[in-house]
């Protein structure tokens, strides 16, 4: 920024620009959204815990947090747009920019690291198109806008390792032929490897051994 | 050969276990209707403390006695189930809460009876958005069954249960980084005192346990503190839901007593690291441990023989690398994570993990001396210690750890990444022009 | 409360004494011990540890513990020098230096610095750190009063906590997270709230910058002079940072009792216009149509002339930022000099129109009413906020009147659970912090108080009915007797009903009363030394003179020949009205800074001093008597005020025998009974409240029974502009107008016109008006509007507020527009042809 261009811009800073607590008629809040927020608000004993939620709904509603979004949220939540910004920049799940609708996160921590996260997260930039070394540092929409791609921090799925969350949903083991997979059928509108959800995986130590005798004797107690 | 002691994953691919009908078709809600009809608070706390359940979050610290020191009276009081499981390597809580939902809610039920906490939130990562709908699902069936809200089962008891889903973010894995961010804000770990215990959620006295320990609730009541005390080890009693992943044949979650040899645990169980090649070094206790050597695979894996090792059990997730894994590259990516995941509210934390991560970053691509190494070693002691919360150390001890155990290696990568052409940095760091000063 | 009792530690050796729970930090320096800190700053609320640049041992305890956050405890041993607490202070800075930019020789902060101050006393005194540093564009405007640099931001927390926990505008918020963490706001918007420029002087480092003061000065070549700021009510302690004999900056001087050590914008940046190229700065005498210099004595001897010509028929009206010494001699030359007991200093207050004749009311009366208004046990100070269980703001927003009480009251009510209640006719600011709110009607102040005096079960008083009487009992609700501080402001009308709440609130006891926000920056003292029409000095009985409305109209009818004016802008303060009869008088002498309504009829022009110029004394709302330091010369040919008044008086053939400021408050003290021996060196740099003073017994106790029960009876609340007083409040029909209110907006001042940098925040003249009048008139927020009633107009912009009350509207005082005169009036509403 030059002097000249920080003079522009402090001549043209009003006192109506700073953003405080937005009233509802300023704003216009689609009725779901405001819906989902109010609900979320009626659920805690202190209303600022539906930030989190608010924000969730937001982002459902407009793909990412947009700066109206929030300024719809804080209206009806009745705090500061900054207040809710600050809490979605915080947290990685939220998105403060446009994103593709279509959401992958391959996990690129040790232990999906040391199984071939890399290359897996490599095999779905190429195959949507999207910049491998932006999706490793924040995330990457492919070119055509649909699918953003983003290396994760440990998912909680090392037991299937390398994994990814494809639009909320867990799968792995996934080589780079699962991802080109995972691509077409997201831009085709299948259902994404069904044969890799973790939701259908079974225990790792397979089929139930014997119950253990202190185990078996409390057979009518507890969970079972 | 090793075998689980299945006691929280009992019937665990039962076809619909997440269902309110085949739990209770298998023995559940029992101890939660025991609760209401048999036992006083001050009793089910008694069990509960001479259980001798640990937290299996990562502290390990007694459960019972944590309940106990919540005030008595009158005042508003908070349970807090901590599902924002987010150390790496561990994914036990998110096959517990998948796969047995009803488990965990009665287990949190009689909790906050027992602590007599009107609310419990289940604090789960956003991630897992698959794992909040079982439990949404679930927690719906359970307030339907009367097992939750207002009057529990007749009784004068009320729990209300929200699933609170997070965001994004491991440090919300502390349990006061949990509370503020309950509370709507960034989760910021708070200063401790005042603990959780006697100002926590909302400044009210508030009891803050993870998924697996308050799955293990249920059975104590059930069975009792005696029969618990049955499995593991005197100071580690009961079973263990154990994470092994990274380098072995069969990574996955099993369950077995503390005290089972760690290599049974690796080889035997999770089938040890394939194509016959050897465990170079193993974290005991997700990433935050220090890593241990193949040397000290024989240790019985409990609370007190990792501590004992200058590791730690942590969170009970094992994460094997074997010989073809680089140590340098293991440490970057560790410290990568920490920097990432640091709130960056406190100095050591926040510009340590930074420091550290654009050095080892140095250090592989070619740029670093040995005298390097050593700036490593003393920043890693210069946060431990001086944190405000633990995630700091957290990347300190094994990085530290792994440094002192494997400087060969990293000296090693120093002339590796010389010899080599160097790789150019990421842009941001390459950008080593000038800086304008700001001189308006 | 009851004091902590005192516990003995031991600090590196030395045997410490300090109150059970101080934190070590604080209790340390008591032996001396200096524990260096970043994040922690007790204003700001609780500790939070976030630099642990404290860390200290503490005997026991086998971590080291944040000395911020430690509270001490008997027989605790603390070391602070030993090898572990010096690794870890090492290593605390070396980590903060990992991301500061080392650009210390351009940097304003430079020499007055805690970053560098602590890196030379703690740090290593090396850096290993040879790895890029994070970068972002610098320094871009935060605000038009602030530049921000991110780069040399070390992520304290101090500024954001401000804005969340202290002013509570949640405009400021840390953004991203880890060490990609920065401050920002929504958006990239400005931050523009009343106290922002607090950040700057928290900010430990150079990261936040005064735009004003950047560049301007270095810490070595400036000297430090306190005084205090007269630019309202609040009366802040402030430190002039002054160079080569220019104030170039304004910083807080911490006094508890006034101000916790925070400044509004206002006060901040205001003393740009002390060096206006506006600024008179030499005396004028009319001749020939026009102004022109002339030398003081010339100028003196024409004001003798015109003013002893006059004589009884000369007015004199005081302008809030006066001294007391300087209402003094106005009030003692109008009254001893020239017989006149026309004297004036507020624009509200005395009785409603509907009650005057002829511009006087029952003189009598009302000074019983002022009298019974200040007595000393009926006066809460400032600190007996802190203590309050409860708080009642009636009738006036502290972020316009008297900007520091919101702070204070927003400190109370987040950190000691104080309840607050909220009783005004426009919106306040502290709304939001409110158990509960009540909105009455524009003006229906004293019907509001009679209603509230009722539900708390005063003599006299009846509960109201309906929505009023609703309200009423939401406000008694939140009250507890004997520990509520009423906040209110100066009031239309008798302040009978407002007693009666005091008194039913136990308002006498100890930590409880009222602290009234007066209009005028000083007009407390103003009162107190006689520039009032109904009381003389020490609110002394005097024949009465006529009031502001009065001496409008003497002007007018020729009852009033002459006028004597002294800081003041007439239509800035007093409206419209008064401005324009100035122009019926045969003489008039103004005394200013700056040219203005006072000054375009005047045919003598005196150059008045700034407050940075002056010496003399304030008095604040509390009673605290506060002393004014001259900290920087006069301009041209500006004179001490209190020198030229005394002057005058001599040549109108009252010698004061006054040569002094000092001999000043000497003469104050003789006449005002409970200023009684008072002395500047008593005063000090903190001040000192009269009531506090053995003094206070001399307070003229009403001489012919209870103070305060003259005046109305709760039957006679004053009426509202149009009909009779109406209990309900019937929704108004579709084609009725606005009920209109006017409130003096912070910003619609004089600094703001005359400061640079402040000029931006020059409100435009704004109707606000509720979501469903804007409907039902068809407006929408930004409309241009006419605002009409009685031969009035103003136009105004639209601002739709939810928090308006229906059938209500408000316009900005202090334009310099006709909206003063639309106070309590119904108005028309219609949209104004667009304007270029």
């Amino acid at each position: 920024m030059t002097a000249g261009e920080r003079r522009r811009l402090v001549g043209s800073m009003r006192p109506e620009d700073a953003e405080r607590v937005p009233e509802l008629h300023e704003v216009d809040v689609p009725d779901d959204l405001r819906e989902r927020i109010q609900s979320a608000m009626s659920k805690y004993p202190q209303l600022r815990s539906a930030a989190i939620p608010a924000l969730w709904a937001v982002q459902r509603h407009y793909g990412w947090c947009t700066p109206e979004g929030m300024r719809q949220a804080a209206a009806v939540m009745g705090v500061t747009p900054a207040y809710l910004e600050s809490i979605a920049t915080f947290y990685d799940l939220f998105r403060t920019t446009p994103v593709g609708h279509r959401q992958v996160l391959v996990c690129h921590n040790i232990s999906c690291w040391m199984r071939g996260a890399d290359d897996l997260l490599r095999a779905f930039c190429e195959a949507a198109g999207a910049d491998p070394h932006a999706a490793d540092h924040g995330g990457a929409t492919s070119e055509d806008g649909e699918i953003f791609v983003k290396g994760f921090e440990c998912l909680g799925g090392c037991d299937v390792a390398p994994m990814a969350s494809i639009d909320e949903r867990y799968y792995g083991p996934l080589s780079p032929d699962d991802a080109r997979a995972a691509v077409e059928q997201l831009r085709s509108g299948a259902e994404v490897l069904p044969d890799r959800a973790l939701g259908k995986r079974q225990a790792a130590g397979g089929p139930e051994p014997e119950p253990d005798p202190r185990v078996a004797a409390t057979e009518a107690g507890g969970s079972g | 050969m090793a075998s689980e002691t299945r006691v929280l994953f009992r019937h665990v691919d039962e076809p619909g276990l997440a269902s309110i009908e085949t739990y209770r078709r298998l023995g559940g809600y029992r101890s939660l209707e025991r609760t209401l009809k048999e036992l006083e608070p001050d009793e089910l706390l008694t069990t509960l403390e001479e259980s001798g359940l640990r937290g299996r979050g990562g502290a390990g610290f007694s459960m019972g006695k944590k309940a106990s020191f919540l005030p008595r009276g009158d005042m508003d009081k908070f349970l807090c189930c901590n599902a924002d499981e987010s150390e790496p390597g561990t994914f036990k809580d998110r096959e517990l809460m998948q796969k047995n939902p009803h488990q965990l809610i009665e287990g949190i039920a009689i909790a906050a009876i027992a602590a007599g906490a009107g609310w419990a939130f289940i604090f789960i990562r956003g991630e897992y958005a698959e794992m909040g709908d079982v439990l949404d699902r679930a927690v719906e069936e359970a307030y339907g069954a009367g097992y939750l809200g207002e009057g529990i089962l007749g009784s004068a008891c009320r729990v209300e249960v929200v699933v609170h889903r997070g965001a994004g973010a491991y440090i919300c894995g502390e349990e006061t980084a949990l509370l503020d961010s309950l509370e709507g804000k960034r989760g910021n770990p708070r200063l401790k005192p005042p603990f959780p215990a006697i100002q926590g959620l909302y400044g009210g006295p508030t009891l803050i346990n993870n998924v697996e320990t308050l799955s293990n609730v249920p059975h104590i009541v059930a069975n009792g503190a005696d029969w618990f005390k049955g499995f593991g080890t005197e100071q580690s009693p009961g079973t263990k839901v154990v994470s092994v992943s990274g380098c072995v044949e069969r990574p996955g979650n099993y369950e077995v007593e503390l005290g089972i040899p760690s290599r049974e645990l690796i080889y035997e169980l999770a089938g040890g690291p394939p194509g016959g090649r050897e465990v170079k070094a193993w974290f005991p206790g997700g990433s935050s441990a220090p890593v241990l050597t193949a040397a000290e695979l024989d240790l019985p894996y409990s609370f007190e023989a990792m501590a004992d090792a200058g590791s730690m059990l942590g969170s009970g997730a094992i994460i094997v690398a074997d010989e073809s894994v680089s140590i340098p590259q293991l440490a970057l990516r560790t410290a990568r994570f920490y920097h990432h995941e640091s709130c960056g509210k406190c100095t050591p934390c926040r510009e340590g993990t930074n420091w550290t991560v654009k050095m080892l970053e140095r250090v592989i691509s070619g740029e670093a001396t040995p005298m390097d190494l050593d700036i490593v070693a003393s920043v890693q002691d210069n946060i431990i210690g001086n944190c405000l919360c633990v995630l700091g150390d957290s990347m300190a001890m094994p990085v530290g750890s792994m440094v002192k155990k494997f400087r060969d290696e990293f000296e090693a990568a120093i002339e590796a990444g010389k010899a080599s052409a160097p790789r150019p940095l990421d842009e941001s760091a390459a950008d080593t022009r000038p800086v304008a000063l700001g001189v308006s | 409360m009851a004091a902590r009792e005192d516990v003995t530690l031991v600090v590196d050796g030395v045997e410490v004494t300090a109150p059970e729970g101080m934190m070590l930090v604080d209790a340390a320096k008591h032996g001396d011990v200096e524990i260096p800190v970043f994040c922690y700053e007790p204003k700001l609320g609780q500790p939070v540890g976030a630099c642990r640049m404290c860390l200290v041992e503490v005997e026991g305890i086998p971590k080291l513990q944040t000395a911020c956050s430690t509270p001490v405890r008997d027989g605790m041993v603390v070391y602070t020098q030993t090898d572990q607490v010096k690794e870890a202070q090492n290593a605390v800075v070396e980590f903060l230096l990992v991301n500061h930019p080392l650009d210390c020789p351009v940097c304003d902060k430079g020499g007055e610095c805690p970053l560098q101050d602590i890196s030379m006393g703690w740090g290593p005194g090396r850096s290993r750190m040879i790895d890029p540093k994070r970068h972002f564009q610098k320094p871009i405007p935060l605000s038009p009063l602030i530049k921000i640099d991110r780069e040399r931001c070390i992520l304290c927390y101090r500024c954001v906590r401000f804005s969340q926990e202290v002013a509570e505008d949640e405009q400021l918020q840390l953004l991203e997270r880890s060490a990609s963490s920065y401050v920002g706001t929504f958006d990239d918007r400005p931050y523009i709230a009343p106290f922002h420029g607090n950040i700057i002087e928290l900010c430990p480092v150079g990261a936040l910058t005064s735009d004003a003061y950047r560049f301007r000065a270095r810490p070595w070549d400036i000297e430090d002079s306190g005084t205090v700021c007269t630019l309202c009510p609040s009366q802040c302690n402030i430190k002039l940072t002054v160079r080569n004999e220019r104030a170039e900056r304004v910083l807080a001087r911490d006094n508890s009792a006034v101000d916790d050590g925070w400044l509004c914008d206002k006060g901040r940046f205001g003393y740009q216009m002390i060096a206006s190229p506006d600024r008179i700065t030499e005396p004028l005498v009319r001749s020939g149509g026009e102004l022109h210099p002339a030398s003081w004595e010339e100028a003196l001897e024409a004001a003798a002339a015109g003013l002893r010509a006059a004589g009884a028929r000369t007015a004199g009206i005081v302008g809030g930022q006066s001294s007391n010494e300087e209402g003094y001699l106005v009030q003692r030359i109008l009254r001893r000099a020239l017989g006149s007991p026309h004297v004036e200093s507020r624009a509200t207050g005395g009785l409603p129109a509907s009650q005057r004749a002829g511009g006087q009311g029952d003189g009598g009366a009302l000074r019983q009413d002022l009298i019974a208004l200040s007595l000393p046990e009926l006066g809460a100070s400032v600190r007996d906020l802190d203590g309050a269980e409860s708080i009642l703001v009636l009738g006036t927003d502290p972020i316009h009147s008297m900007p520091i009480l919101d702070l204070r009251i927003r400190k109370v009510v987040r950190r000691n659970g104080a309840r607050l209640a909220v009783a005004t006719d426009h919106p306040s600011a502290l709304d939001g912090g409110a158990e509960e709110t009540a909105r009455y009607e524009p003006g229906f102040a004293g019907g509001f108080l009679a209603a509230l005096a009722g539900e708390l079960g005063a003599d006299g008083y009846e509960r109201a009915d309906g929505e009023l009487g609703a309200d009423a009992e939401r406000i008694a609700g939140v009250l507890k007797p004997g520990s509520t501080v009423i906040v209110c402001g100066d009031f239309e009308g008798p302040p009978s009903s407002l007693l009666a709440c005091a008194r039913a609130l136990r308002a006498e006891e100890d930590g409880a009363g009222l602290i009234e926000a007066p209009d005028g920056a000083n007009g407390r003292g103003l009162r107190e030394v006689g520039c009032l029409p109904v009381a003389g000095t020490g609110l002394s009985s005097v024949d009465q003179g006529l009031d502001a409305s009065g001496i409008g109209g003497g002007l007018a009818d020729g009852g009033i020949e002459a006028a004597l004016l002294l800081n003041v802008d007439p239509v800035r303060d007093f409206g419209a009205a008064l401005g324009d009869s100035l122009g019926n008088a045969e003489f008039v002498v103004a005394a200013s800074m700056f040219e203005n309504s006072s000054t375009r009829h005047a045919d003598v022009v005196l150059p008045a001093e700034a407050y940075a110029e002056k010496e003399g004394t304030v008095t604040h709302p509390d009673g605290r008597l506060q002393r004014l330091r001259q900290g920087i010369p006069h301009p041209g040919r500006v004179r001490p005020m209190w020198e030229v008044l005394a002057e005058l008086s001599a040549l109108l053939g009252d010698e004061t025998g006054i040569d002094s400021a000092p001999e000043a408050l000497a003469a104050i003290a003789d006449e005002v009974p409970f200023y009684a021996g008072i002395t500047p060196e008593e005063i000090g740099g903190l001040g000192v409240r009269w009531q506090d003073r053995e003094a206070a017994s001399r307070f003229p106790r009403d001489e012919t029974g209870a103070a305060g029960t003259h005046g109305a009876r709760p039957q006679d609340v004053p009426t509202r502009g149009v009909g009779t007083l109406s209990l309900t409040s019937p929704a108004a029909p579709d084609d009725a107008g606005l009920l209109l209110g006017t409130y003096r907006d912070l910003w619609a001042a004089e600094a703001t016109e005359k400061s640079r940098a402040l000029r931006f925040l020059l409100p435009r003249q704004t109707l606000e008006l509720a979501p469903a009048d804007a409907e039902r008139l068809e407006v929408e927020g930004g409309d241009e509007v006419e605002v009409r009633s009685n031969g009035s107009v103003v136009r105004a912009r639209a601002a739709v507020r939810e928090r308006i009350r229906p059938g209500s509207g408000f316009l900005i005082e202090g334009l310099g527009d006709a909206a003063r005169a639309l106070r309590g009036e119904l108005a028309d509403v219609v949209k104004a042809e667009a304007s270029e």
